[in-house]
């Protein structure tokens, strides 16, 4: 009986904690205007038809991105956007 | 089945006196007056006899079984039980559960908990209003996903923008300083 219980427990504490992630990720997708999740979707079809070093040179990308000081990311994120905005200008 | 004789008539005046006498419920004055008047009336004779034939019959009570009394003592206490559990119906709610009652409460609660947060938190339209728009799993797997979907675009061009990232050579530092300049000079 008390086996029972703690199996019972901790597949409710598995199903509460694996449900975090996809809980905040409902509400960062639900938070974006529609041509931020348009752009989305269309860098998720992208990443489809990705051949595999692309996938894995994007992945090794975004783990860089994410070890970069945080002023530095920030700065090129800026500098992006300033260029995204001057080709649509253009 | 014999079918028993009517009873006869008797005196309208002694019809009443000559029952309470069957039933022995007349005082000695009623009860000497109603002997008198019996020993010179047939017919209040006949209607005393008829009631001593008849009333019998009537009160008459089969002794019944120990069993059935057992049965009839049986189904009462069950039916007070009934009762009783029809008038304190909520009191089982708080009554001790299985032990593996609790477990599977919390884990039903943890994933009605979890489907509530997910609709209910955010704006519920966004999912039931758009049906034709299909979001991939992947890209809700987690936050990090999201975010990776996210920022594709940087990624791909992250190494020219970090050979660019000069701050020496960035447009908007030297703007900013050019409009300082130009706001010192006003």
């Amino acid at each position: 009986m008390k086996a029972r219980n703690t199996v019972a427990g901790i597949f409710g504490l598995f199903l509460l904690l694996s449900s975090q992630g996809l809980m905040a990720a409902s509400d960062n997708w639900r938070n974006l205007t529609p041509p931020e999740k348009d752009k989305v979707l269309q860098n998720y079809q992208r990443w489809e038809k990705l051949p595999p070093q692309d996938k894995e040179h994007l992945r090794d990308e975004w783990n860089r991105w994410q070890r970069l000081p945080k002023d530095e990311r920030e700065r090129i994120k800026q500098r992006y956007d300033r260029q995204r905005r001057d080709r649509r200008d253009d | 089945m014999k079918r028993q004789a009517p009873l006869q008539s008797a005196c309208k005046s002694f019809e009443e006196d000559l029952v309470l006498y069957y039933y022995g419920e007349t005082d000695d004055v009623e009860q000497r007056r109603v002997q008198q008047h019996l020993s010179q009336c047939v017919s209040c004779q006949g209607f005393l006899d008829d009631l001593r034939r008849l009333l019998p019959q009537i009160a008459k009570s089969e002794p019944m079984t120990p069993a059935f009394w057992d049965d009839y003592y049986r189904e009462t206490v069950a039916k007070l039980v009934r009762q009783e559990e029809r008038q304190h119906w909520w009191r089982a709610l708080f009554a001790p559960k299985p032990m593996w009652l609790v477990p599977a409460f919390g884990t039903v609660g943890a994933a009605v908990l979890v489907v509530g947060l997910l609709f209910g938190r955010g704006n519920l339209s966004s999912f039931i209003q758009r049906p034709a728009e299909r979001i991939p799993q992947e890209i809700l797997a987690d936050e990090n996903q999201l975010q990776f979907f996210e920022s594709m675009d940087l990624l791909e061009s992250l190494g020219k923008l970090e050979k660019q990232d000069d701050p020496s050579t960035d447009s908007t530092s030297s703007q900013s300083i050019r409009v300082r300049m130009q706001q010192d000079i006003v």
